[in-house]
């Protein structure tokens, strides 16, 4: 067992939080507000080679992992960089995965943005987290696995957490990479790379959110003393720093059980969307309501914290239905139909 | 980065299941469940024996030569099969702080005994009026000539009625309030003047009331300097709160999995209706959180670092939530106790449900471990107002 991340992960870590905390400021995720994407920031990450860091060297990327790639939503995640990350991240990989050269090559160069359409319904019944800025998504159709382009006519759905969403009609197809059950497996791995990326987001947001939280009850007084010694300010901050730490174990763990195969690599990837999620959604709300009035105001940072925590969970899945998946993976199949049963 | 359990912890784990396999007993798992003594002898020198009751210490000093999650993978495997194991884990805390700092006739004086599982000691700190606030301690300490006369009342003295000494906190300086002016001796508990009386409690254990009256205890016996039971009290606390709680809610969890996974007589599992699973999938989330949580106290320690209270509190706080919301799922039959032959999974449901609460009590209340965390962690102001009246 080593939990320590390696000096080279040290180095990828303090790289992107530089990055984001630099170029993912406040004044710039409001400006970059409704749509929810900043062009320039988007360029500044393709330019340190992000999108290239967990492909092959053989295909032109670093050769490095998925736990990397962790490192850089957490940081992402931070300071809610307004970029598609977990989605982009993961078809990356499938384009490598399949070896789809030009497609690998425009999106690692910035050129595309190619992203994930992580629902199995039909496309045009999906809302896509990255729509509205895409020029490509990789898809899941019936039994292939296809990249289709950008339909001539795209319009953003504005929305609570300033996501780039939006729906695809009549999205034409570019290529297919694969078919049958190679198709659907490795479908499932990006929808688990996302699961933990998405984790890695929430956690890093989770952190900021805390900290925010807690540097204002460290200096906002009431009733003649800072509201970080009133133990129902400062409690749940602690417990959702306890519970902050552990989401961030369980992505480690998930990542680790991806890149060494491991059989509860699954489930993992499930628990840790699961608790990332509600934990992020828990800490930006406490953290915003002991801001009292002020957390509500549009001026305060910690207000895009809680719009946020609750977008980058649910765009992905209901947490619920996890849940249900999670029991899948866990425990095996239903053998039963139990749905109405009174023991 | 490595997750994989390490292949020394399987190493000792299947050691400890061959020595409870030989020594914790249905004899003596049925006198723990009756008693709730939470200590025997015999399993005590047979640990002893194995250098596994001061397990991290050299093998010199009779230990093992263990790190930190080998120790407590130890106990765990004792606790899982039913055997007591509050008697020596209760009896390290105090061990470890008269090995730090203690002097060396004191600590050559017991030391070796505590190593060999001859020595019990358990700890008076908590009294009638003072719980999470610890050093609201009355009991006083008077020194006369070469020795001291104690007189005052401690509070859930577990195992008090079978110890060889306690490790209590008196008050030396008459005039002082709250940490200071405090001094640890180290009672032998067959000094005339010590009167027991037992306290039973709802989750089978049993423990104590003690009265000290005029109770004469040589200096031979004090713990560190006078008036500085606080620093030996810190050290003892933080053993305390950083322990990894090789999680009791991994071990609920695993009893309700099989539960749900084996069929009744109607051939029916209830691992397939869905209140079932969705409960289940999100219990196995806390446990591996809870497992993770303590395993990173694991591996800070042995890096050396100090891991904070973060798994001492989400560990005992999913126990407790857990243990109630399992009763739910499994149904009436869940509060059948282990006594009746009808009991489900041995009464297990049952039985951590009475005693699961007090996890998040003792060993440092929830709320001291989550003021500590927001004060250490998150440099918030301290929320405990310090004393400064008697």
């Amino acid at each position: 067992m080593n939990l320590d991340l390696s000096a080279e992960q040290m180095a990828v870590r303090e790289l992107f939080a530089d990055l984001f905390a630099n170029e993912s400021t406040p004044e710039r995720i409001r400006a970059a507000e409704p749509l929810g994407y900043d062009p320039a920031l988007w360029a500044q990450l393709i330019g340190t080679g992000a999108l290239g860091i967990a492909v092959p060297e053989g295909l032109g990327g670093a050769g490095a992992g998925l736990l990397e790639l962790v490192l850089l939503a957490e940081e992402a995640g931070r300071r809610l960089a307004s970029i598609p990350i977990a989605e982009v991240l993961a078809s990356v990989r499938l384009l490598a995965e399949f070896e789809a050269r030009d497609l690998l090559e425009e999106s690692m160069s910035g050129a595309k943005l190619v992203s994930l359409a992580t629902g199995t319904a039909s496309l045009a019944d999906q809302i896509l987290a990255d729509g509205a800025v895409a020029d490509y998504v990789i898809a899941l159709d019936g039994e292939r696995l296809v990249v289709l382009a950008r339909p001539a006519v795209v319009r953003h759905l504005t929305n609570a957490g300033s996501l780039p969403m939006a729906r695809w009609h009549d999205a034409t197809e570019v290529t297919e990479l694969a078919v049958g059950s190679r198709a659907r497996q490795s479908f499932d791995v990006a929808c688990d790379e996302v699961r933990i990326l998405r984790s890695a987001l929430l956690v890093g947001l989770s952190f900021e959110a805390i900290e925010i939280g807690a540097a204002y009850a460290r200096v906002r007084r009431a009733f003649g003393l800072p509201i970080g010694g009133y133990q129902a300010v400062a409690h749940p901050l602690a417990d959702a720093i306890v519970a902050t730490d552990g989401a961030q174990l369980l992505t480690w763990k998930a990542c680790w059980a991806a890149a060494s195969r491991h059989a509860t690599a699954p489930s993992l990837a499930s628990m840790a969307f699961i608790f990332a999620g509600q934990t992020a959604c828990f800490a930006a709300q406490h953290s915003l309501h002991i801001h009292g009035g002020y957390g509500f105001m549009a001026e305060y940072d910690i207000q895009l914290y809680f719009r946020r925590s609750k977008a980058w969970q649910t765009i992905f899945a209901d947490p619920q239905l996890e849940l249900h998946g999670l029991a899948d993976r866990r425990f095996g199949p239903v053998l039963a139909d139990m749905a109405g049963d009174v023991s | 980065m490595d997750f994989a359990e390490p292949e020394n912890w399987s190493a000792i784990r299947a050691e400890a299941e061959a020595f409870v396999a030989e020594h914790v007993t249905d004899d003596m798992i049925r006198e723990e469940l009756a008693t709730g003594d939470g200590v025997s002898r015999p399993l005590l020198r047979a640990l002893g024996q194995r250098g596994w009751i001061a397990a991290t210490w050299p093998v010199a000093e009779g230990g093992a030569g263990l790190d930190g999650f080998e120790a407590s993978i130890i106990a765990a495997t004792i606790r899982l099969a039913g055997g007591p194991t509050i008697g020596q884990g209760t009896t390290m805390l105090p061990a470890n702080a008269i090995r730090a700092l203690a002097s060396e006739p004191l600590k050559q004086r017991i030391l070796p005994s505590v190593a060999a599982g001859e020595t019990l000691i358990c700890l008076g700190y908590t009294e009638p009026e003072g719980g999470s606030d610890v050093f609201a301690c009355r009991t006083k300490a008077v020194a006369d000539g070469d020795s001291w006369v104690i007189n005052g009342q401690k509070m859930f003295t577990t195992f008090a009625h079978l110890a060889d000494f306690c490790f209590l906190l008196t008050r030396t300086d008459p005039e002082s309030h709250g940490p200071r002016g405090l001094t640890m001796f180290l009672v032998p508990m067959d000094t005339p003047g010590i009167e027991r009386q037992a306290v039973r409690t709802m989750g089978y254990e049993r423990t104590n009331i003690v009265f000290y009256k005029d109770v004469r205890v040589s200096d031979f016996y004090r713990v560190g300097d006078v008036n500085d039971g606080l620093r030996v009290m810190r050290v003892a606390l933080e053993a305390e709160q950083n322990i990894a709680p090789a999680s009791k809610t991994t071990q609920l969890f695993n009893t309700a999995l099989a539960w749900a996974q084996t069929p009744d007589r109607s051939g029916r599992r209830m691992i397939d209706s869905p209140a079932v699973r969705e409960r289940l999938a999100r219990f196995a989330i806390d446990a591996e959180v809870a497992e993770l949580l303590g395993h990173r106290v694991a591996f800070i320690e042995q890096i050396g670092g100090k891991p904070g209270p973060h798994a001492a509190l989400f560990g005992p706080e999913s126990y407790v939530a857990w243990a109630a919301a399992v009763i739910d799922m499994v149904g009436p039959a869940a509060m059948i106790a282990w006594s009746d032959d009808e009991a489900v999974s041995g009464g297990s449901f049952e039985y951590h449900f009475r005693s699961a609460v007090a996890s998040t009590i003792y060993g440092g209340s929830s709320e001291v471990l989550r003021s500590l965390i927001a004060e250490q962690r998150l440099g918030l102001p301290r929320s405990r107002p310090r004393t400064t009246q008697a």
